[in-house]
C-alpha cells in the first residue's frame, strides 16, 4: 500500500527525492569530517605534535641551515665517486629487479600458474612488498656486511616486489579469449607466454620500471646512510661530524641527481608512450 | 610444386639477432656496473656461516613482544605519523595546487613561483629534511610527522594541479557566467570535479607515507622504526625479527583496508551536490 501510494508522488516531485538524496550526503559528510578531526587529534597526541616546538624550530632551522652555505665546492671532486656508487646501486638494482620480476610474475598470476604455486608466490611478493628496504637492509648487514652488496640486494628485492605485483595485476586481466586463440593454433605454453602474454605487458614493464628507478635513486641515498655507502653516507656522516658545508655540497649533489633521474625516467616514459605498440 | 626455399643468410631474423644483441649488450652494460662497484659473482656467496649464525640468533622471533603495549604503542605512532603527514600535507598540497593550476591562479607569475616550489620540493630526498629537522625541533615522532608532510606536499601538489587544469572547462564558465566569485567557481565548479580523485589518492599518500615512516623512525623519527632500529643496534635479533613480523603485517593490513575503503568511496553513487 505504502510503496504503492507514494510511486506517482515521486515522479511528480523528483525534486523532494533530491533533497533528501542531498541531506543524506550531507549526514556522511558530517560523520565523516567528525571522524577525520577526532582522529587528526588522536594522532596528533601520540605524535607530540607541538606548534610551540615547530615555531621554535623554524629558527633553529634557519640557523642550520645558514651555517650550511657557502657549500664547500673543493669537495665536489671526492664526492663524485659516492654518486655514482648510488646510481649505479639504483641501476643495478632497477635491472635485476626488471629481469626477475617477469618470471614472479608469470608464476603468480591465476591464468598461467597452477594455484599452488601462484598463492606461494602471492604470498612471497606481499612479502617484499611489506618489508621496507631499510628493514631488509638491517638484516642483510648482519649477513654482508657493510658496502654496497646489501643495500643492492635490498633494492633488487623491493624492486621485484613492487614490479612483480603490477606485472601479475596486468597479466590476470588479459582477456582468456587472447591466450585461447593463441593456445588453439597449438602453441605450447611458453609460446603462449611469448606470443599472447609478454607483447602486452612490456611496455608496463618498462614504464614501471623507468619509474621504479627513481624510487631506487631516493631509497638508495636512504639506505646509504645506514650503510650501503655513497652520497647518503657522506651526507650524514658530515651531518654527525657537523661539517654542515660539506653536508650542503652532498645535498646539491643528490638532489641533482634526484632530479636527474626522475627527467630521464619521464623522458623514456614519454617515448614509451608515444611510440604506442611497443615490439 | 616449388619447395619453399629459405635464403642462406636469413634464418635468425633480424629481429631474433636483434633481440639476441640487445641482451648481450644489456648483460655487458651489467657487468661493467658490478665492476664499477668492485663486486664479482664471488662477493655475493658469502660463508654459509653467517646465515646460518643470523637464523640461530633470530629464531625463535621474541612472540612475547608481539603483544606487549609497547609494540602497539609504536605502531599506533608509526600509523599516526603516516595519517598527519597524509592528512594534513594533502591539505597544504590542495591549497598550494590552486596557486599552482592555470585555471585558478590568480597571477601567471603566481603560477610559475609555485609550481617551482613544488617541483623543487618533490626532489628532496626525506633524508635531507629529516636531517634537518631532528635539529630543528628535536629528536621524537613530530620530526618524522613534519618530513612527511613536506613530502606530501611536493609528490601531490603537482598532481592535484594537473587535475585541476584538467577539469572541465564548460562547467567553469557555466558558473562564472551567473556571475560567481573566483572562490564560489573554485567551491562549485572545481572542487565537485576534482574531489573523488583526490581522496583516491590520498590513501595511495597513506600507504606510501607508512612506508616512509620507518626509515625515517630509523634516523631518530620514533614510532616503530626506531624501536627496530634500537633492537638492531643491541643485536637483539629476536626482538628484530618481532618487530618486522609486525610491519610486515601492518603494511599490507593497511593496504588492504585502504584498497577497500578506497573502492568503497569510488563506486558510491556521486548523489548531485
Amino acid at each position: 500500500m505504502g510503496a504503492l501510494s507514494t510511486a506517482p508522488f515521486r515522479q511528480e516531485f523528483p525534486f523532494l527525492e533530491w533533497k533528501r538524496g542531498l541531506t543524506v550526503q550531507r549526514w556522511k559528510h558530517l560523520a565523516a569530517a567528525v571522524l577525520l578531526a577526532v582522529l587528526t587529534v588522536f594522532a596528533s597526541f601520540r605524535c607530540n605534535v607541538d606548534v610551540a616546538s615547530f615555531f621554535t624550530g623554524i629558527g633553529k632551522g634557519a640557523a642550520l641551515l645558514q651555517m650550511f652555505f657557502p657549500p664547500e665546492w673543493s669537495g665536489v671532486g671526492g664526492m663524485m665517486q659516492p654518486l655514482a656508487v648510488t646510481a649505479v646501486m639504483a641501476l643495478i638494482a632497477t635491472i635485476l629487479g626488471m629481469c626477475l620480476s617477469l618470471p614472479c610474475a608469470l608464476a603468480a598470476s591465476s591464468n598461467l600458474a597452477p594455484p599452488l604455486l601462484r598463492l606461494t608466490m602471492r604470498s612471497f611478493i606481499a612479502l617484499e612488498r611489506g618489508l621496507p628496504e631499510i628493514v631488509q637492509m638491517l638484516l642483510l648487514i648482519a649477513i654482508f656486511g657493510l658496502g654496497a652488496i646489501p643495500g643492492l640486494v635490498a633494492l633488487s628485492f623491493s624492486s621485484i616486489g613492487m614490479l612483480a605485483k603490477l606485472l601479475a595485476d596486468g597479466i590476470e586481466e588479459i582477456e582468456p579469449q587472447m591466450l585461447e586463440a593463441v593456445e588453439g593454433t597449438g602453441a605450447t605454453r611458453s609460446q603462449v607466454i611469448r606470443y599472447a602474454v609478454i607483447p602486452q605487458i612490456l611496455p608496463s614493464l618498462l614504464a614501471n620500471g623507468l619509474f621504479r628507478f627513481e624510487v631506487n635513486v631516493r631509497a638508495g641515498v636512504i639506505l646509504g646512510a645506514v650503510g650501503a655507502g655513497g652520497i647518503g653516507y657522506v651526507m650524514s656522516s658530515s651531518m654527525n661530524a657537523m661539517e654542515y658545508p660539506r653536508a650542503c655540497m652532498a645535498t646539491l649533489l643528490t638532489l641533482a641527481l634526484v632530479f636527474a633521474s626522475e627527467r630521464i625516467s619521464d623522458f623514456f616514459r614519454a617515448r614509451i608512450f608515444s611510440a604506442g605498440a611497443l615490439r | 610444386m616449388t619447395t619453399l626455399e629459405v635464403p642462406p643468410g636469413a634464418l635468425p631474423s633480424r629481429k631474433l639477432r636483434l633481440m639476441i644483441s640487445f641482451l648481450l649488450g644489456m648483460a655487458a652494460v651489467l657487468c661493467l656496473l658490478f665492476a664499477f662497484l668492485g663486486m664479482g659473482p664471488a662477493s655475493f656467496f658469502v660463508d654459509f656461516r653467517f646465515i646460518a649464525d643470523l637464523a640461530e640468533q633470530m629464531l625463535p622471533p621474541n612472540m612475547g613482544l608481539l603483544w606487549s603495549k609497547s609494540i602497539f604503542f609504536s605502531l599506533i605512532d608509526t600509523l599516526s605519523m603516516a595519517f598527519l603527514g597524509t592528512i594534513v600535507g594533502g591539505a597544504l598540497a590542495l591549497f598550494l595546487a590552486f596557486f599552482a593550476a592555470i585555471n585558478t591562479a590568480p597571477h601567471r607569475l603566481v603560477r610559475l613561483f609555485t609550481r617551482t616550489l613544488l617541483v623543487a620540493n618533490r626532489s628532496v630526498p626525506h633524508l635531507i629534511v629529516i636531517l634537518v629537522l631532528l635539529v630543528a625541533v628535536g629528536i621524537g615522532p613530530f620530526a618524522g610527522v613534519l618530513t612527511l608532510i613536506f613530502g606530501s606536499v611536493g609528490m601531490y601538489g603537482k598532481f592535484f594541479a594537473d587535475a585541476i587544469e584538467q577539469s572541465d572547462k564548460g562547467t567553469l564558465e557555466s558558473v562564472e557566467s551567473v556571475g560567481s566569485t573566483r572562490l564560489q567557481t573554485i567551491r562549485f565548479a572545481v572542487l565537485p570535479q576534482v574531489m573523488p580523485s583526490f581522496a583516491a589518492n590520498l590513501f595511495y599518500a597513506f600507504d606510501y607515507n607508512l612506508r616512509a615512516a620507518i626509515p625515517l623512525g630509523v634516523f631518530g623519527g620514533g614510532g616503530i622504526g626506531f624501536q627496530l632500529a634500537f633492537a638492531n643496534g643491541l643485536l637483539h635479533y629476536k626482538d628484530v625479527l618481532a618487530y618486522t613480523i609486525a610491519i610486515v603485517v601492518m603494511i599490507n593490513g593497511m593496504e588492504r583496508i585502504s584498497d577497500w575503503v578506497r573502492r568503497s568511496i569510488i563506486t558510491q553513487p556521486m548523489v548531485t551536490k
